[in-house]
Parts: structure tokens; C-alpha cells; sequence
């Protein structure tokens, strides 16, 4: 648990610049969103649980979770972001990837409760107004998704992946794409879609 | 029809869904959820072989929130696909006869991960740690894994008719294929080679895991199932659970793949309507992707001993094939090996037992019986034309099918243009070494290659069209989407069979409520059989629109058409031919593909951005099956020890080869605008193709697959 805990010293500051709308947060911030109902999970009262306040896709939510309930579980059926899928549950493909302040991990690995005080962005963040980010209209050009399970996962890598590197090579790709398995083994086409958007200033 | 005459088909398109691909929006079978529902987990043997003396499940009732629990002792649902007589399509006649009855809870069990419980709890950790209180008393009996062994004598019988699975006729007999006389061939031949190889089981490994989500309203079942097959999943759920097919629905509208693993319907299935049933709620049943590795099924291993005469000129002359499949201990598929058949031989023999063994149960994947038989019966005569001294691509060009079974005209035939084209663009006078092994150092170079005749056949299915006063055309197709973009196909063979934009095409598909019958997305037939009832419906609807005008107000115009066609004396094959070169590092035994080139005459293709894609897929697929996969076994106590991604070690993006794709497109006159099956053959030629790379590579030829590290350092040493 102490990984837990040095998450959790994390400063307002950086709290604030890992959400990327700094306004928003600090409007907000200064009052708290109130804690939102348990809709979908019938919850048991024996179970230890912790009230956590995180921004997702740029909304800041306070919500109780129960502390063994993982990341994935709470953006799926808590915030019904079901485009994060679970392929494996034990971070071995990679369908569950997310951003956490702007870094891709595996949201099956990583419990609810990690999340406090910290920022997730789910491909559901991905388009804003409306407008698809650059990934993903080089993901449709391209023909990345076959079955499409594994999409979520591999856009979410490849934005955490453009963001620190806007101009990878193929294999630079690869490498950052490689804890996302894709058993259509559309490979090819993801690598294609990643350097065609990098190409086009996609970050 | 030619190429530049046609305004879509031929034409990349992305897929129509590839929005909602993209953003998160398409709903899988995982993502539904329905109010009240209850979660699901399934108790499964921990033991390859045993009898269920006692079962408690007081206990675990007694937790909170648990709704309900499942087992033989409170379910007897037969289920009709789960088990078979002789490996065939289930259907009515053959469930008065099969004798090897297969329930969703059977006692005994009889591979690690069969089904003993299922609970249905308020939410998914209830549930989880229900499992842990029911108390189940085994009586653990013997257990045999290979198949070899299980035909043994002394050997533990896992069925009382013995371990060689029975066939349609209940009769304990190995499928017998002959043409002309082995003996004689033999006798005519200058000279006779023989040798063994052996394949691995192999899990499909999709990525979305099985999950299903039950509901009742009255006496109507709705399942949705991630299925490859609406119509058929609904009409397997009806007669298993004694419905009539109307009042049960299906629906799968995406689809995290399946490459065969989700064919008819599931267990799952079944259990999570019962459970749903018993328990007055909605249900949804989620397996761990180590249950969708023990639980489902994969491909089944096989042992291949090969005997081939040849003249002197590389002339084959005679093949015979004794081959033994595991079955795990439920027969779900036909358990065949395929492969002689490509070959052009006056005699020929192939005898295949399909034997049960206590590992987990083998079943469709991706070209049932192909990639491991081709991979036995290529590394088989590439061996032989290295040592008549002749270069593989000639012995190959000699010696490959002209004819279907010598005998049947194909409706086209490009296997030669295959493998001309292919080995021109490969360049492979300049990579292959006439003396394999000859490079000097540790990093050795070869190349290799192989090919393959998929069938192609046409069939029946359905499909309406509706237009409105908009000008919107709905196409109704009881397709799903397992990935290959069915959906996709059938909105670009309608627009081009009406002349109008795919844009003004929608798509109503996966739901058995408002779909007609498809055939459902195996065989590599959904374009062909289910593209051409869209076709013909296009065409009706067009003459309806010439005749009565178009629609005004609320009017529609709808057509509709159910094709059934055949060929008459002449065998649909799509053709390919697939080229590899590898690195093989001889100190770490590792293996690198360098350059892929797969050639494929799959017809007229219908969108090349999919279909690109789907070959890529297959031929990185066969590099997995060739390299890495493998569902390894403790022998000593019967547990599997690599279920799941990393054990199986799938390729990922690093180990994933460029793979060029050349397309040879005809048009045979059948299937709509020519085409003709491309989903499953991708994968079928390429892990012969690069085994013998690695033969080429280091001069000795690897007879068990996976191809591993290990192995290669072993022949090295």
C-alpha cells in the first residue's frame, strides 16, 4: 500500500496541470462535486470503502468505491465508460489501458482507489467537440480496428506514446504499442494508422 | 463483371461502424447491462479426471447477496454442440444416436476447467467468493493426455466405448480416405520417405473472453452472446433447452473475435439462462480469460506420420497419413487433417483418429484441420525435395493440385500464378540457399515457403432491402461482426447491386428479432453465401423501384431473397501461396521473420482495405502457431500451465513482421461479383511456410511445433 499512499501525496499543482483544464479544476476544486449515487453495483457494507475524487475525461467526479474494486471495474460500471474493455483482467493485453495523468497503464492492474486526486482520460475523452482526435481518424483510414476489442487499448497507448514522443519511428511504434496484444494481428495497419497521425501533427 | 466497371466493390472502404469502433461506442455483449442484473461465476474441476461423489452448497447459499446455484445435480441440459458422434454439425438426427451426451454440468468430469457450479450472486465478488464455499467431494480417477497413449491398452477409458471417439454411425472407427492403392505406389516409386511430426494445441485466444448476458420476459429467452452465428446459436439454445426457436433471441451486434471459438452456441450460454431462469433475473455470465483458454476449446493437437513415394523425377507417386487428434474428451469437431488433398497423387491413403484425452476440448479454429495438417504434410514434401535434390517451388509446381481429388475441375485455378508471382516478388532464387544451413556465424538466414487450395463454396442464406421515402436504403442481414467487416461487405455489395452510395446503405444485423437467417460467420462463406442473397434482394428491390416508382410518404418498397445455389461438377477453391524469410540466431535459438510475402487469389475482392487486413492477420497468426503457441500440460498431474496471453505467447507489435499482400483477383462467374472465400485460408499455408524457413535456415527440420527456443538449440546442440 505504500505505492498507494505516495500517489496520494501528489500536489494540487500537479493535480491541476495533469487534467489539462486547469479552469474547470479549480472552479470546481474550491467546491466539490457532490458524491454521486451507487447506480449499478449493489455494494456490500462489510466491505471496506474509501470516497475518492478523480477527473475523468476532464470531469471531476466523488465517488465511494470499494477498495478491492479495480480501476476498470469503476470507469465500467460506475461511469458506464464501457470502451475500455477487459481482455484479460490480469495485464497481459492491454484492452483496459488508460491514460492516468497522461500515462498509459493498465486499468485491470490498478485499483479504484489509486485513482484519488488524479486524472483518467478513456477513449471516450479522446474526440472533443465532437471532433475526432487525429488517432483516431488514421485508425478508420487505415483499417486498425478488425474485431475492435483491442482499439480502445491501442489508441489510448498510442496517444500516451505521441505525447512524449511526437515523431516516433516504426519501431518506436512498436515498442509502444507492445503491451497491447491484437489477435486480429492487425499490427501492420495499427503501426500504419500511429505514423500516418504522428505525420499529421497528431499529438 | 469487370473491375472498372464496378463503382464500389473493388474499391477501398473504410468500415461503416469504424466510428463507433474508434470512440467506444459499439456496445459488446459485455457491455450490456440490464436493471437488477446479477452476476455470474463458474466452480470448474481442478482435476483432469473425477467423480463427483458429493456436492455442497449449503454454504455458499447461505452468503449474502448469492441468488442461486447451479449443478448436475439441479441441471441436466444436454449440450447438443458441446459433444458429438463424429464430429458433425449437431442436429436432430444426430442427437437420437450420439452416446457421448455432453451437459453443461457433467458428472464424471473429465478435463481441468469443466463446469461443476455456476452461482448468481448481487455483484461479481459475491459471486467469486461463493465458489470458494461449495464443497465438492471428488473421487479422482486416471487421466491421459496425449493421444497416442489413450490408445493404449491398460490405458484409462474415458468413455465407456473406449478413447477413440465414435463416429456418425456410433461405430469406433478411424476415418478412412482412399483413392487408388498405396501399396502399388509405393511399389512404383523410386523412392519412399518416412517421417512424424506433431502439433500443439493452440487457443483462438480473441480478445474479448466469453461472456453472456441472459433475460426472460414470460417464456421468452434473450441471450446476449458473443456468437459467430446468430441463427444457429438460436436454434442450438432452443432444441437444448426444448424451446421453440422463435421464443428465444440472440443478439451479438460487436464482437471482440472468435476465429472459431464462438461457432454455435456455448455452455455459457445455456448456464446463464438457467441461471437467469432460477433466479428471476437478469444474469450476466463473465469468464476470466484463463476459463475462455481451459473452458471454450482450441485447436486440436495433432500426431502425423507421413509415408511418401516418389520417381526419381520428384514424381509423386503415393502418400499415406496416420494422424491422431486430441479431442480433449468431448468430440466438438470432426478432428480431421487436412492436407493430401493438395496434392496431385494417383494413390492415396489417409487414415485420422480423433481420440479423446483429458485436456481441454478441441474445436474450430481459424481453418479447422488445415494449418497443423498443412504444416505436417509441408514440412512432409519440402523434406523430400530437398533430398531429390530439387528446389522446393519446382517440387511444388510438379506436384500440386490441378484438379480437386485429381479428379473434379476447379472454377478457376491461379496456383500457379501464386506461385510464380510469389516467388518473383520475394525474390526467391536470390534468398533461398540450395544448402540449407550454409550460412556461416551464429545468425543464419533461409527461406521458405507453401501454399494452399481453401474451399470456396456456394450456399444457402437471406437478406432483405427496404427503401423509404428518404431514399435510404436497410439492408436486414442475420450477420454479426466477428471482425472481418461482414457488415461492411454487405452495405458495399448492396450499394453497388442498386448503383446508389454505400452512404445511403444501412445495416441491420446481429439480432435474431429482426434478421433473417445468415450462415453465420464460419467457413469463410458470410461474403459469398449471405453477400449473395443481398445481391439478388438488391436486384428485386431495383426492379420493384423500375415498375412502381419510388416511395412516397410513408410507403416502402422492401425485397427480399433467400438464394440457394450450387455448383454443378466443379469444386470453388481460393488459391495462395505464401513466401517467408527468417533469421534464426543458432546461440539463443531465437527466430525473426524478415520479409513475409503472401500471395492470394481469393476472387474479386470485394473491399481491399479489409481484406488486406485479414490476410495480414492470418499470416501473423501462423507465425504464432509456427513460433510460440502452445497449451502446455503438468504430466504428472494433468493441469494446464500456460493458459492465457503470456503463456500462449501471442506475437505482439514487436514480434510482428511487414506483411506484403498481393492479391490475384478473378472471377469465376459465382459467389457475388466473383467472390470467393479469404477469412480462414490466410492463415492455413503460413506456419509450413515458415517452418521451412527454419529448416532452410539451419539444415535441420523441426518435426514438433512450437518451433521454441529450447527446441532449436536441442537440433543445434
Amino acid at each position: 500500500m505504500s505505492k498507494t499512499k505516495s500517489k496520494k501525496k501528489i500536489s494540487r499543482r500537479k493535480f491541476l496541470k495533469g487534467t489539462g483544464t486547469v479552469l474547470a479544476v479549480a472552479t470546481t476544486a474550491a467546491a466539490p462535486p457532490p458524491l454521486e449515487a451507487q447506480r449499478n453495483i449493489v455494494t456490500d457494507p462489510s466491505v471496506p470503502r474509501t470516497t475518492i475524487r478523480v477527473m475523468v475525461n476532464g470531469a471531476e467526479r466523488r465517488v465511494e468505491v470499494e477498495d478491492r474494486w479495480t480501476m476498470v471495474e469503476l470507469l465500467r460500471d460506475h461511469f458506464e465508460l464501457t470502451g475500455t474493455k477487459i481482455g484479460c483482467d490480469r495485464g497481459e493485453c492491454g484492452a483496459c489501458t488508460v491514460l492516468l495523468d497522461g500515462k498509459p497503464v493498465y486499468s485491470c492492474s490498478n485499483l479504484a482507489v489509486w485513482a484519488d486526486g488524479r486524472s483518467i482520460q478513456t477513449v471516450e475523452g479522446l474526440a472533443r467537440n465532437g471532433k475526432l482526435d487525429p488517432l483516431q481518424q488514421a485508425f478508420i483510414d487505415h483499417d486498425g480496428p478488425q474485431c475492435g476489442y483491442c482499439t480502445s487499448g491501442q489508441l489510448m497507448s498510442a496517444k500516451g506514446l505521441l505525447s512524449r514522443n511526437p515523431h516516433p519511428t516504426a519501431d518506436e511504434v512498436r515498442a509502444g504499442l507492445t503491451g497491447n496484444l491484437c489477435r486480429c494481428s492487425n499490427y501492420n495497419h495499427y503501426v500504419e494508422a500511429v505514423l500516418a497521425a504522428a505525420k499529421g501533427g497528431a499529438r | 463483371m469487370r473491375i472498372d466497371q464496378l463503382k464500389t466493390i473493388g474499391h477501398a472502404t473504410p468500415r461503416i461502424d469504424a466510428l463507433e469502433r474508434v470512440t467506444g461506442k459499439a456496445k459488446y455483449s459485455g457491455d450490456v447491462r440490464l436493471p437488477g442484473m446479477l452476476y455470474a461465476r463458474v466452480l470448474r474441476s481442478p482435476h483432469p479426471h473425477a467423480r463427483l461423489r458429493s456436492i455442497d452448497v449449503s454454504k455458499a447459499l447461505a452468503l449474502p447477496g448469492v441468488k442461486t446455484i447451479l449443478t448436475h445435480e439441479n441441471s441436466q441440459v444436454v449440450w447438443g454442440a458441446g459433444g458429438i458422434s463424429g464430429g458433425q454439425q449437431y442436429n436432430d438426427e444426430i442427437k437420437k444416436i450420439t452416446k457421448h451426451r455432453r451437459y453443461i454440468f457433467n458428472n464424471p468430469v473429465r478435463f481441468v476447467g469443466e463446469p461443476v457450479a455456476a452461482v448468481a450472486a448481487v455483484n461479481r465478488h459475491v459471486a467469486e467468493e461463493a465458489l470458494w464455499l461449495i464443497q465438492v467431494d471428488y473421487e479422482v480417477l486416471g487421466f491421459v493426455l496425449e493421444p497416442e497413449d489413450a490408445l493404449r491398452p491398460g490405458v484409462v477409458q474415458i468413455w465407456p466405448e473406449g478413447n477413440l471417439s465414435l463416429n456418425a454411425q456410433n461405430q469406433a472407427q478411424p476415418q478412412v480416405t482412399r483413392r487408388g492403392n498405396v501399396e502399388q505406389g509405393f511399389n512404383a516409386s523410386d523412392q519412399v520417405f518416412e517421417d512424424r511430426y506433431t502439433t500443439a494445441f493452440v487457443h483462438n485466444a480473441q480478445m474479448e473472453p466469453r461472456v453472456c448476458v441472459a433475460t426472460w420476459e414470460g417464456d421468452k429467452l434473450t441471450l446476449y452472446t458473443p456468437t459467430q452465428g446468430i441463427s444457429n446459436c438460436r436454434s442450438d439454445t432452443a432444441r437444448d433447452l426444448g424451446m421453440p426457436v422463435e421464443k428465444v433471441q440472440i443478439v451479438s451486434q460487436y464482437m471482440g473475435g472468435g476465429f472459431g471459438n464462438k461457432n454455435q452456441n456455448q455452455d455459457a450460454d445455456l448456464i446463464t439462462a438457467m441461471l437467469s431462469k432460477q433466479a428471476g433475473a437478469p444474469v450476466k455470465l463473465e469468464m476470466s480469460r484463463k476459463e475462455d483458454f481451459i473452458g471454450v476449446h482450441g485447436r486440436w493437437p495433432t500426431v502425423q506420420y507421413y509415408k511418401v513415394g516418389v520417381t526419381k523425377d520428384g514424381v509423386l507417386k503415393s502418400i499415406q497419413l496416420r494422424g491422431y487428434s486430441g479431442m480433449g474428451p468431448y468430440r466438438k469437431n470432426t478432428g480431421a487433417i487436412g492436407g493430401i488433398d493438395l496434392y496431385q497423387c494417383p494413390n492415396i491413403e489417409s487414415t485420422i483418429y480423433p481420440v479423446y484425452t483429458n485436456k481441454t476440448v478441441s474445436g474450430n479454429f481459424r481453418g479447422p484441420e488445415y494449418p497443423q495438417g498443412f504444416y505436417g504434410i509441408e514440412s512432409m514434401m519440402d523434406d523430400v525435395a530437398y533430398k531429390m535434390k530439387m528446389d522446393p517451388v519446382d517440387f511444388i509446381l510438379k506436384n500440386m493440385t490441378r484438379k480437386s481429388r485429381d479428379e473434379v475441375p476447379y472454377t478457376n485455378y491461379s496456383l500457379e500464378e501464386c506461385i510464380r508471382r510469389g516467388a518473383e516478388a520475394f525474390e526467391w532464387k536470390k534468398r533461398w540457399h540450395p544448402q540449407p544451413g550454409s550460412d556461416k556465424g551464429p545468425i543464419k538466414r533461409g527461406a521458405g515457403v507453401s501454399f494452399m487450395a481453401f474451399r470456396s463454396a456456394l450456399g444457402r442464406s437471406n437478406a432483405v432491402i427496404r427503401l423509404d421515402a428518404k431514399g435510404q436504403y436497410t439492408v436486414f442481414v442475420g450477420v454479426t461482426d466477428v471482425g472481418p467487416g461482414a457488415k461492411t461487405t454487405m452495405a458495399m455489395l448492396a450499394a453497388e447491386a442498386l448503383g446508389v452510395p454505400v452512404s445511403k446503405v444501412s445495416v441491420v444485423w446481429g439480432d435474431t428479432d429482426r434478421c433473417p437467417y445468415s450462415v453465420g460467420e464460419s467457413g469463410s462463406r458470410t461474403t459469398i453465401q449471405t453477400g449473395q442473397a443481398v445481391v439478388e434482394a438488391a436486384q428485386s428491390l431495383k426492379k420493384q423501384i423500375a415498375e412502381k416508382g419510388l416511395p412516397k410518404g410513408q410507403d416502402i418498397l422492401a425485397a427480399s431473397a433467400s438464394p440457394n445455389p450450387t455448383l454443378e461438377g466443379k469444386v470453388r477453391a481460393a488459391f495462395g501461396a505464401h513466401f517467408v524469410e527468417v533469421e534464426v540466431d543458432a546461440e539463443l535459438g531465437r527466430v525473426r521473420v524478415l520479409k513475409y510475402v503472401a500471395v492470394h487469389d481469393s476472387g474479386r475482392i470485394m473491399n481491399p482495405l479489409t481484406a488486406t487486413s485479414q490476410i495480414k492477420g492470418g499470416a501473423t497468426m501462423g507465425i504464432g502457431m509456427a513460433l510460440h503457441e502452445d497449451l502446455l500440460y503438468d504430466r504428472r498431474n494433468g493441469q494446464p500451465l500456460t493458459a492465457g496471453f503470456y503463456g500462449a505467447r501471442l506475437l505482439t507489435h514487436r514480434d510482428a513482421p511487414e506483411i506484403e499482400t498481393i492479391f490475384i483477383e478473378s472471377d469465376d462467374g459465382y459467389g457475388p461479383y466473383g467472390a470467393k472465400s479469404i477469412g480462414e485460408s490466410s492463415k492455413v499455408p503460413a506456419v509450413a511456410a515458415v517452418a521451412n524457413a527454419v529448416f532452410n535456415a539451419i539444415g535441420r527440420r523441426m518435426k514438433d511445433l512450437p518451433i521454441t527456443r529450447d527446441k532449436i538449440l536441442g537440433v543445434l546442440a
